[in-house]
């Protein structure tokens, strides 16, 4: 039930088709999980939060550097050496009281990662290298959470949501392995992919829309181009493939 | 057969800052060899030791995923490539 001031707060977004009241209230009722306090993090942890999703839990083991400021902007300069998500915590809180924010300073792991994501709608997988991801990838798989991927990397991100059960994981499309090592990026890029991510996780919560699933979207800020490719579930995916079913 | 190749932005700077290459080739596999032909550069960004592609190397053909067996993926005259490599920041 939305109180008056809720009602006023998201007025403009209840005008929207396919939304209305009943889509707010699913939004406070919903509970995301954010992988991430980083620039992705920031984006998509900003906008959700401004819609009024009902609770966020966001879970990042850093602590705020200098030469982070240039792209989190969760992250001000008087928060240099705090952990990010209480950082962010801070800013989401002033931005939105009404949205209850849980923030949790660990590293994802794959002792902890099934307890971190319980009880949790969705997935925003908003982390910075590969590994984490394949883990985040796999354990939405197992418990049937739908995962929302984005990634950046200078001026090029891409996003891609995934349903299990339904449509190609990250691992259909991801192969490889990259290094984990410092990447070139600049601000703007995260928040245009954070913000994808974010407005899938409206559409996904509403019922509406076209989800961005089986679909690839790869953003070139340099030339300013979106670029979308098709993409297919893996019947030899080592996460959501028939080797992965015959060994859960 | 004419076949267009849109490179990754990381690979402008091995074709002479181009950001589209135009190849022939009757296969993903023939149209790759025949880039490299012009821009030997590009070969070490592409594919490994043993000539295998790269596993953080995406190849699209007109925007649908030609894994797997990418290489022996066959094309037709006009037929647009995509090369993408995958990244992780985030």
């Amino acid at each position: 039930m939305l109180t008056k001031d809720e009602g006023e707060r998201y007025d403009r977004q209840m005008m929207l088709r396919g939304f209305g009241r009943q889509g707010q209230e699913r939004l406070k009722r919903a509970k995301v999980f954010i992988a991430g306090a980083g620039g992705l993090g920031s984006s998509a942890t900003t906008y959700l939060t401004a819609a009024g999703v009902g609770i966020i839990r966001i879970v990042d083991h850093d602590r705020v550097e200098l030469s982070n400021l240039n792209r989190q902007v969760l992250h001000w300069d008087e928060d240099i050496g705090k952990r990010k998500v209480d950082s962010a915590m801070e800013k989401l809180i002033k931005l939105n009281p009404r949205v209850k924010i849980e923030a949790i300073a660990e590293r994802i792991t794959e002792a902890n990662v099934s307890e971190l994501v319980a009880g949790f709608d969705l997935i925003v997988d908003a982390m910075d290298n590969l590994p984490t991801r394949y883990l985040l990838n796999k354990t939405a798989l197992e418990k049937n959470i739908p995962f929302f991927h984005g990634a950046v990397y200078g001026f090029e991100g891409r996003a891609m949501t995934v349903i299990p059960g339904e449509t190609a994981c990250l691992r259909c499309v991801y192969r490889g392995v990259i290094l984990d090592e410092k990447f070139p990026v600049i601000g703007v890029t995260p928040a245009v992919i954070g913000c994808i991510q974010a407005a899938e996780v409206i559409k996904y919560l509403l019922g509406i829309g076209q989800l961005l699933t089986n679909r690839l979207l790869i953003y070139d800020g340099l030339n300013m181009k979106f670029t979308e490719f098709r993409v297919k579930k893996d019947p030899n995916c080592p996460h959501c493939g028939q080797l992965a079913r015959g060994n859960r | 057969m004419s076949i267009r190749i849109n490179l990754h932005p990381t690979l402008y700077s091995f074709a002479n800052n181009q950001a589209v290459v135009e190849v022939n080739g009757r296969t993903v596999g023939e149209c790759l060899k025949e880039l490299v032909k012009q821009f030997p550069q590009i070969k070490p960004m592409l594919f490994d030791k043993k000539g295998g592609l790269l596993n953080y190397v995406e190849i699209y053909v007109n925007q649908g995923s030609s894994y797997p067996e990418e290489l022996a993926k066959p094309v037709r005259d006009r037929d647009e490539l995509h090369i993408t490599l995958i990244i992780a920041g985030g």
